[in-house]
C-alpha cells in the first residue's frame, strides 16, 4: 500500500516538473489585451508630445533586429539577432547604460559633469564633459527621439490606435503610424506602444514592406518607475583601467553639410564627410562601410549603395553620405539635384 | 547471557536503519571511491591552468579576449569564471560518472541486490542515492571555487582583495566572496538537476556506460539544438541555455532573471528526474 502511495507520489512530482517547464518557458509571453479607456488618436500623439519627465526609472531595453545588415566590428547591435541593454535614469542629466555580450559589458554613465564610457573587454574608460555632445540634433533620450519622430511623421500619415498592448508588464495604446499613399518609402507601418499611464513610448516597431514580421522592435521589457541608487551615477575607474579623454570634436566641422531632400517618410538626408577624411581616420567608432554594399553609378558619380529591410544609403565616392527608408531610385533622385 | 536471542528486544529494536548513518555510508562509499577523488583534482588543475596561462599571455591580448581574459589582473574572477567554463561539460561528467555508479554500476556488479534486500525503504534508498551524487556535485563546485579563488589571489592578484567588476566597478572582499558563493550554490542546484536525471538513467539500466553517454550526449544535444536560430523557440526548455548565466554575477548591479530562470528550469528536472528515479526503483526486483 505504502509503495503505490509513494509511488503516485512520485507520479505526481515528475509531472508538476514537467508542466512547471511548460509553464517556465512561457512565463513573460502572451498577456491579455488590457483594457484601457478609448483614446482618439489625436488626443493620444499630442500627449506624447507634450508628456511630462517620467521620473526616475530603471529597465531593460531589448532590440530586435532583422535589417539584414551585416556584422560591423564597431557595432554588433547592427547585425541580425537581439541584444539587450539594462538602463538607470535618475533625472537631471543623471544615467547609466550597460550593454551587455556573453562574455563583457561596455557601461555608459553620466553623473552630471562627465560621460564615463567603460568597455570591460579591452579595460578602457573613456571620459567626456558632459554637454559636449548637447548641442547636437539628435536628443539622447529615446523617449523623446521617438516622440520628435512623430512629430515630424504626423503630418504625411495616416494615425490610427490599434487596440491595446502589454508591453514590460504595462498597459500600453498601440499606436500606428501608415505612410501616405503618396510617400514612397519602404516602411509599411511603424507601431509606438504608449504606455497608458505615463505616456511615453514603450516599444517602437518598424514593419517593411514585403515582410510580415518587424524589421526592428526596441522596448521595454522591464520597467519600474521610482527613486534609484545614487551610486549607480557615479563611476570610478577600476584599478588596472586605461582612461583617456574623448578626442574633442570640433563642433563645426561635424555634420555641418547635412541637407535635406524631401520630407515626411521620403526624407533623405545627404552628409558630406569632413574634407580630407577618409573612413580610416573617420574615427575609431566611425564603421567602416567600404566593406558592405554593392556598386553603383548614375548621373550623380559612382558609389556603393547599402540596402536593409528599412532603409537605403549610397556612400559617394566624393564623400558624400545619402540615406533614408527609401528604395535606392529616391536616393539617386535626391543625389543628382 | 543467554544462547538465545531476546525476541522481544529484537521486535522492539528498529526496523530501519537511521538515516545519519545511510547518508554517511553513502558518503563515505563515494568519496573513497579512487575515480572520484582523481576527478576532483583534475578539476582542481583547471583554475590553476587558467591562472597559468592568463599570466603567462599577460595583458598584451587586445579586445576579444573574452571571459578568460577578464581574469587578468583580476583574481577574485577567477573561481566564477573557472565554475562558467567547467559547467560546460566536466562538471556534468563528474556528476554523470557518480550517478552511473550510484545505481546502474552496483546492478552491474551485483551489489544492488542487497542494498534492495536490506531493510531499507526503496525511497530512502533513492534519497541516499542521490545524496551521495549531490556530494559530488558540490565538491566538485567547491574545489573549483575555494582553488579558484587561492590560485587567484596567488598567481593573478593583481588588484588583490578586490573585485572589479564586467561593469567597471570596484567590489571589496565582502560582497566578491558573497557572489562566488552565490555561482557556487547556483551551480551546485544546476548539477543537481543533471544528477537527477543521470540517478533516472542509471535506474533504468544496467551499464553505467549509458549513463555517461546518455548525458554527455544530451548536453552536446542541447548545445546544437540551442545554437539553430530556427529552434530559438526550443530555448527555454534547455536545461542548458541558461548555464552562461553564472557571467552574471560579474556585473554590478547584479541582473538576477538569468540565474532565477535557470533555477526554476533546473528545479523542474530535477523533480522529473528524481520521479523516474523513484518510479523505476519502487518496482525494481531484488
Amino acid at each position: 500500500m505504502a509503495v503505490r502511495r509513494t509511488a503516485r507520489i512520485a507520479a505526481t512530482i515528475g509531472i508538476v516538473g514537467a508542466v512547471g517547464l511548460g509553464l517556465v518557458a512561457v512565463a513573460g509571453g502572451a498577456y491579455a489585451q488590457p483594457q484601457l479607456p478609448p483614446v482618439t488618436p489625436e488626443d493620444l500623439v499630442n500627449s506624447v508630445l507634450t508628456h511630462a519627465d517620467p521620473g526616475p526609472f530603471n529597465g531593460t531595453v531589448e532590440l530586435d533586429n532583422d535589417l539584414g545588415l551585416p556584422a560591423l566590428p564597431q557595432m554588433p547591435q547592427a547585425a541580425n539577432g537581439t541584444s539587450t541593454a539594462r538602463v538607470w535614469s535618475g533625472g537631471n542629466h543623471l544615467g547609466r547604460v550597460a550593454l551587455p555580450t556573453d562574455t563583457g559589458e561596455r557601461t555608459l554613465v553620466s553623473d552630471g559633469t562627465t560621460r564615463w564610457a567603460w568597455n570591460s573587454d579591452d579595460r578602457t574608460v573613456v571620459k567626456r564633459p558632459a554637454g559636449a555632445q548637447a548641442d547636437r540634433a539628435a536628443p539622447t533620450d529615446p523617449a523623446a527621439a521617438v516622440a520628435q519622430a512623430i512629430a515630424e511623421l504626423r503630418a504625411t500619415s495616416t494615425v490610427a490606435v490599434d487596440g491595446t498592448a502589454t508591453v514590460a508588464g504595462r498597459g500600453a495604446y498601440e499606436l500606428v503610424l501608415t505612410p501616405a499613399p503618396t510617400e514612397r518609402t519602404l516602411l509599411r507601418e511603424v507601431r509606438v506602444a504608449v504606455d497608458a499611464e505615463k505616456r511615453i513610448p514603450l516599444r517602437l516597431t518598424v514593419l517593411a514592406t514585403g515582410s510580415s514580421g518587424p524589421a526592428v522592435q526596441v522596448g521595454f521589457t522591464a520597467l519600474t518607475f521610482g527613486p534609484q541608487d545614487p551610486a549607480l551615477f557615479t563611476f570610478t575607474p577600476p584599478p588596472g583601467a586605461t582612461v583617456t579623454d574623448a578626442p574633442a570634436k570640433d563642433p563645426t566641422t561635424q555634420h555641418q553639410d547635412t541637407t535635406t531632400v524631401g520630407d515626411g517618410w521620403d526624407t533623405v538626408k545627404i552628409m558630406r564627410r569632413p574634407a580630407g577624411t577618409t573612413t580610416a581616420t573617420a574615427g575609431p567608432n566611425t564603421p567602416d562601410l567600404s566593406a558592405i554594399g554593392t556598386p553603383v553609378s548614375g548621373t550623380w558619380g559612382s558609389g556603393r549603395l547599402i540596402t536593409t529591410a528599412v532603409g537605403s544609403a549610397i556612400v559617394t565616392d566624393d564623400g558624400r553620405i545619402a540615406a533614408g527608408a527609401v528604395p535606392a531610385p529616391v536616393l539617386t533622385d535626391a543625389l543628382s539635384r | 547471557m543467554s544462547a538465545l536471542p531476546d525476541t522481544g528486544s529484537l521486535r522492539d529494536a528498529p526496523r530501519t536503519a537511521p538515516l545519519r548513518r545511510l547518508l554517511g555510508a553513502e558518503v563515505r562509499w563515494v568519496l573513497r571511491r579512487p575515480r572520484t577523488l582523481v576527478i576532483l583534482g583534475l578539476l582542481a588543475l583547471i583554475p590553476v591552468l587558467i591562472a597559468v596561462g592568463v599570466t603567462v599571455a599577460g595583458r598584451r591580448a587586445g579586445p576579444g579576449r573574452g571571459l578568460i581574459g577578464a581574469v587578468a589582473g583580476n583574481g577574485l574572477v577567477l573561481p566564477i569564471v573557472a565554475v562558467t567554463v567547467s559547467l560546460a561539460l566536466l562538471l556534468p561528467l563528474a556528476v554523470a560518472m557518480a550517478a552511473a555508479d550510484a545505481i546502474a554500476g552496483e546492478t552491474a556488479c551485483g551489489t544492488l541486490r542487497g542494498l534492495l534486500l536490506a531493510p531499507v525503504s526503496r525511497l530512502r534508498l533513492v534519497g541516499m542515492k542521490a545524496f551521495g551524487v549531490l556530494v559530488v556535485a558540490a565538491a566538485a563546485v567547491l574545489v573549483l571555487a575555494v582553488v579558484g579563488m587561492l590560485a587567484g589571489l596567488l598567481v593573478v592578484g593583481e588588484t588583490g582583495w578586490q573585485l572589479v567588476t564586467l561593469s567597471g566597478t570596484t567590489l571589496g572582499i565582502g560582497q566578491a566572496l558573497a557572489r562566488i558563493a552565490l555561482v557556487v550554490v547556483w551551480a551546485v542546484g544546476q548539477l543537481a538537476a543533471v544528477g537527477a536525471v543521470a540517478l533516472a538513467v542509471s535506474a533504468w539500466t544496467e551499464h553505467p556506460l549509458v549513463v555517461l553517454a546518455a548525458v554527455l550526449g544530451g548536453l552536446i544535444v542541447f548545445g546544437v539544438l540551442g545554437a539553430i536560430p530556427t529552434l530559438e523557440w526550443l530555448q527555454p526548455y534547455l536545461l542548458t541555455s541558461g548555464w552562461s548565466a553564472a557571467v552574471d554575477a560579474l556585473r554590478d548591479p547584479m541582473p538576477l532573471t538569468g540565474m532565477w530562470d535557470a533555477t526554476w528550469r533546473a528545479l523542474c528536472y530535477l523533480a522529473v528526474g528524481l520521479s523516474a528515479t523513484i518510479a523505476r526503483m519502487l518496482r525494481r526486483d531484488a
